[in-house]
């Protein structure tokens, strides 16, 4: 690991050398619009953050976590001038944004690990906002698609909700338009124009729609029946036999302008140069088969792809379709509704997806809440909205270029209210972006930022530097022996990877520590995907067993899971080297379980419609940031750490590893009167290693760490 | 110090019952059994619920049917309440039964596992855009906290969630009853003078970046440090590790995550915990019902009988509703794979203590436990009795954060006969 010595005569500087970005077309029409406002109050709009505060809200905003000491020094060697603009290009770029933003879309989709079908979703739409899939063809292929869950990772969007067709059409317009026309299933809609036709209409795309699970195998389709359920009236108004089967109807009003708006204008010259920058097509590989396996199912029921065919691999993967063409039927009702929610002219579709995006990055949506659009609940500055819809539509709807508008704009840019301002100026000030609202990092970010700043994502400790001895009850099989594991087990390697499942050291750890609800397991989504493709093999095996010897074999399993084997508790002792190793939660099973350090912090738990992440306070978090293992190993401080130095040894320079410690945790220098209150807390300390840890364990906990400045 | 699961929302008993005056329905608790032709005082002061997940199958357990052809394989039995016969697999419990009261005709209109857990727990069908509370979160929101522990606690496993109650009225969750909760102590290494001035120092750091903030989320993070760290120091805590009890003790309960979590349930309410969930599945018994019932009979019927004559012989089971509740019940057809499915049309319920008569029976099921026969109860009616053995008002409306009224209980109401 490199040594370095912090600079402090950059930061001294860094105040004055403001690097701000350019206006923008989004600054000049959010000035145009606040002015009035402002005006009447006589309010001038806060500053532009400095560079300190910039770099924590960029960091944590696009790619999940603060900025290491390394990374700030880093960006102080740059030309002032354009250095945030290229930060953020950086940023966008990084692996950890489509991370970050995945998070995002799980949050908005509802997407669930645990729902059939989920953890293969989870991995597509990761790989969606990596590869910059235009986020309306993304829509599509979630509303459209039918399929095996997993196998075709799409369809864990509609099996999330069991493919029920009345939960659907609420899903479909509270996430992708933000209407929460769900209210009219029961009732005309209390505060705005949806009738209750309006929903039944809707649903109706849904009606043919069936969640098929095969009883020899458990394995859970979407899948497309000639008949609809979706009748009208409905049940329980009116007689039974009045009820009749109803067409679908798409009921909300799209822009009807003569003139194609220049936005869209826009957006098919956009389309155009995309599609003349693809090398023409020498016909598919198994792997272009196995990306767009939707395409080709498509394909594959109109009899298309036949000729396509170049490899015996994909011939053979063909026939296996074929086996379940029923299953695999695409659905012309809810393409045409994939058409209707995603077309260029339909306000809500970017609107809502703007006004989310907006209130991740600035704290407060232009409507809130963000999925709540009607008529008595106007947007503030509607001209800022549109703008950026407009925007986004015509970047051929791409997230980052989105996410580049805003966090460039000066409404990103500026400073929060002063603390002490009375709360209807401060409402007033943020709803007219003349301020930012403070906002808590969300749960997985806080988690990476502790991680971060312990420097936990690489082992800090020598080897053999925490050796201790743990007593834990194990359970074996009786007359087994557990024996004594003398050999020293390194945690490190224990916490690294998916292993951890299976392997010994990873369950082993949580029992012997108490701390599961703090772990993070990292899943490879590129493999989720690749497993995906090669289970179909399952179905030629079912082909050739009959109907009782797969009964018969399914009882077999039954049995064997009641095994008969007796189990005792034993206690064990052994050697573990602790020097953990954390990973990121961007990647871990989502949503988390139970109880863990993600939902404590607000992560929701995705199942009902509606649920928002909560950022407020609760004992919960309070223990486990107190006594929790993540931020007291984040604490103390490794031989391996560049901290190290300046702490024991001969180059002891107490100063500076207090300035570190700021710039590691709180992305600032220490003011003097700061640096003084350190010192006594380190000279307090039995050595200025615990002293320092003391000190990060507060400087973690406190809240400028967790509220974002 | 930490006074209540919901600081914000606290109400006597008595002012909750002076707010029931004014109701949708126009009608308090008390008008509703004075319209029943029944008074009671509220003896209940905490509640033990076992959340048995999955769907428990009622005719092997609580509503027997002996010599019918969907009777099954396990027998009923006697017990201490005269004319009452449970299944066999609660050879101890029934030992117990004249403390305890069955409700044989809970009528339920749900057969998913979800819908139907959601309304057995909150009382409410799902509904989008609203998180309903729980009935825990239900009642620490509605009664003061007494001493030092959480109102609520959930004890291996998912409670549900406190939703519009907010997350003062969330549960404390056990994962491990007995085991030592790494998260109520200073992590190992920080010793006590040493975590204290950690603590000392971060009041300090953070009253100086809070300053004069109007923003309440900054002051919010303070005080639930304060709590925790009341938490942290308070003697009570000896309640929930088993170290200094006496292994005999655990083995009557049982050594099992069931057993413990029983014998935790008896310990927190004793030190003022207001509402236990213990949480157990596996009870979703579509194939091999039978001995699958025998195991888990083998794990409940110690935990069940030991809770309730522990209770019974400290009087605390007059201030302790205990309740075992489930999502549904199981069809009376025996399936191929010698199983039973979902089966919501009737099933059962427990009871024991909190000021309900020995040895009653509510209502029944007709020959084959396939539909409700006598005084059909709703499942909301549950709810409405736990809120009624507790002193609080069903009908009370609380606001959600978007300022929509809502009832505690959706049209639940006390089940006469229940109550001494």
């Amino acid at each position: 690991m490199k040594h370095w010595l912090p600079a402090t005569s950059f930061l001294v500087g860094m105040a004055s050398l403001i690097s701000c970005a350019s206006a923008n077309d989004l600054d000049v029409i959010v000035t145009r619009a606040s002015a009035k406002a402002a005006a009447e109050r006589k309010i001038e709009p806060m500053p532009l953050v400095d560079d300190s505060v910039f770099l924590r809200r960029i960091y944590v905003d696009l790619i999940g976590r603060i900025p290491t000491d390394a990374e700030v020094r880093d960006f102080a060697t740059r030309p002032a001038k354009g250095r945030r603009e290229q930060l953020v290009e950086e940023l966008l770029k990084d692996d950890r944004f489509s991370d970050r933003w995945t998070i995002f879309f799980a949050d908005m989709l509802r997407l669930r690990s645990q729902a059939s079908g989920g953890q293969a979703l989870i991995a597509y739409v990761h790989n969606a906002v990596k590869t910059g899939m235009p986020y309306d063809e993304l829509c599509r292929r979630l509303i459209y698609t039918n399929g095996k869950a997993g196998r075709i990772p799409e369809v864990g969007f509609i099996l999330g909700d069991d493919a029920d067709p009345l939960a659907m059409a609420s899903v479909t317009s509270q996430v992708f338009l933000g209407v929460r026309i769900g209210c009219a299933q029961c009732h005309d809609h209390p505060f705005d124009v949806w009738k209750r036709r309006d929903f039944y209409d809707m649903a109706a795309f849904y009606g043919k729609t069936r969640r098929f699970e095969s009883q020899l195998t458990k394995i859970i389709y979407a899948t497309e029946a000639d008949q609809t359920t979706i009748m009208w009236p409905p049940e329980g108004v009116g007689p039974a036999e009045e009820r009749k089967p109803i067409a679908p109807r798409f009921p909300f009003p799209i822009d009807e302008s003569k003139d194609t708006p220049g936005y869209i204008k826009r957006l098919a010259a956009v389309r155009q140069a995309k599609i003349a920058a693809i090398p023409v097509a020498k016909g598919p590989t198994v792997d272009d088969l196995l990306e767009s396996t939707s395409d080709k199912v498509a394909k594959a029921t109109t009899g298309k792809l036949a000729e396509e065919l170049a490899t015996a691999d994909a011939k053979k993967d063909i026939r296996k379709i074929d086996v379940q063409k029923g299953l695999y039927k695409p659905s012309e009702l809810r393409e045409q509704l994939a058409q209707s929610v995603t077309d260029p002219r339909n306000r809500y579709f970017s609107r809502a997806l703007v006004n989310r995006v907006w209130k991740t990055l600035i704290g407060r949506g232009f409507v809130e809440p963000v999925d709540d659009f009607r008529a008595d609940n106007p947007a503030a500055l509607p001209e800022a909205l549109d703008y950026l819809a407009d925007e986004f539509v015509a970047s051929d709807y791409d997230l980052r270029t989105l996410v580049r508008l805003i966090v460039s704009s000066e409404a990103y840019q500026r400073a929060h209210c002063p603390t002490d301002i009375d709360e209807p100026t401060r409402v007033m000030m943020e709803t007219q972006l003349l301020a930012t609202p403070v906002r808590r990092m969300i749960a997985e970010a806080m988690y990476d930022s502790i991680v971060t700043a312990g420097h936990l994502f690489e082992p800090k400790h020598s080897p053999g530097k925490n050796e201790r001895t743990i007593r834990e009850i194990v359970r074996v099989p009786k007359g087994g022996k557990p024996g004594e594991i003398s050999q020293p087990v390194s945690l490190a390697a224990a916490n690294k990877g998916p292993a951890m499942m299976a392997g010994a050291g990873g369950p082993a750890m949580a029992a012997a520590t108490g701390y599961a609800l703090e772990d993070a397991i990292e899943l490879d989504f590129n493999s989720i995907l690749k497993e995906q493709g090669e289970e179909e093999v399952e179905l030629d095996e079912m082909k050739a067993m009959s109907k009782e010897e797969l009964e018969a074999q399914r009882m077999v399993q039954q049995r064997m899971m009641r095994s008969s084997t007796e189990y005792e508790d034993k206690i064990v002792t052994r050697v573990v080297d602790e020097n953990p190793v954390f990973n990121s939660s961007l990647r871990m099973q989502s949503p988390a379980p139970e109880g863990h350090f993600l939902r404590i912090f607000g992560q929701p738990n995705r199942s009902d419609l509606g649920d928002l992440r909560d950022d407020s306070a609760s004992m919960r978090q309070a223990l486990m940031m107190l006594n929790g293992r993540v931020t007291h190993e984040a604490a103390r401080v490794g031989d391996l750490e560049p901290m190290y130095r300046l702490l024991t040894g001969k180059a002891v320079n107490v100063e500076k590893a207090v300035q570190l410690a700021y710039m590691e945790i709180l992305t600032r220098q220490p003011s003097s009167e700061e640096i003084n209150d350190a010192r006594q807390i380190i000279g307090d300390a039995a050595t200025p290693v615990d002293g320092m840890a003391d000190l990060r364990w507060i400087l973690m906990n406190c809240n400028e760490f967790r509220f974002l400045p | 110090m930490l006074n209540s699961g919901c600081l914000d929302y606290r109400l006597s008993r008595r002012s909750a019952l002076a707010a029931g005056g004014a109701t949708l329905l126009g009608m308090s608790v008390k008008g509703l059994l004075a319209a029943t032709g029944k008074d009671h005082a509220a003896k209940a002061e905490h509640v033990i619920l076992f959340w048995n997940g999955g769907g428990m199958s009622h005719i092997d357990t609580w509503d027997p049917k002996p010599g019918r052809p969907t009777g099954g394989e396990l027998a009923a039995i006697k017990t201490s309440a005269p004319g009452v016969e449970i299944s066999e697999i609660f050879p101890t419990l029934a030992e117990q039964m004249h403390h305890c009261a069955l409700i044989r005709s809970i009528a339920g209109t749900q057969g998913d596992h979800g819908r139907a857990t959601h309304h057995v727990q909150t009382s409410y069908l799902p509904f989008p855009n609203l998180v309903y509370p729980g009935i825990g979160s239900v009642v620490s929101h509605e009664l003061p906290n007494m001493g030092d522990l959480p109102a609520y606690i959930s004890i291996s496993g998912q409670a549900p969630r406190a939703g519009y109650l907010g997350q003062k009225c969330e549960a404390y969750y056990v994962s491990n009853p007995g085991d030592k909760d790494p998260y109520l102590a200073f992590p190992e290494g920080i010793a006590e003078v040493r975590g204290n001035k950690r603590l000392e120092a971060l009041a300090r750091y953070n009253q100086r970046f809070t300053g004069k903030s109007t923003d309440q989320r900054l002051k919010a993070t303070e005080t639930s440090i304060e709590e925790a760290v009341d938490l942290m120091r308070s003697p009570a805590l000896e309640a929930f590790e088993f170290s200094k009890v006496s292994p005999k003790t655990v083995a009557r309960y049982g050594n099992t995550p069931f057993g413990r979590g029983a014998l935790l349930a008896k310990r927190l309410v004793e030190k003022g915990v207001r509402f236990v969930q213990i949480n157990r599945g596996g009870y979703d018994t579509h194939s091999m019902n039978f001995p699958a019932m025998r195991d888990h009979g083998e794990v409940m019927d110690p935990a069940m009988a030991s809770l309730i004559s522990d209770l019974a012989e400290t009087g605390m089971l007059e201030k302790t509703l205990v309740i075992m509740l489930s999502e549904f019940g199981r069809t009376p057809k025996i399936n191929k794979d010698a199983g039973r499915d979902h089966w919501a049309s009737v099933f059962s319920c427990f009871l024991a203590g909190g000021g309900i008569k020995g040895g009653t029976v509510i209502g029944s099921s007709d020959e084959d436990g396939a539909e409700a026969k006598d005084n059909p109860v709703k499942v909301q009616d549950i709810h409405g009795t736990i809120c009624h053995a507790l002193g609080i008002d069903p009908n009370k409306e609380v606001m959600t954060p978007l300022s929509r009224p809502m009832k505690l209980v959706d049209q639940g109401a006390p089940i006469a006969g229940l109550f001494a």
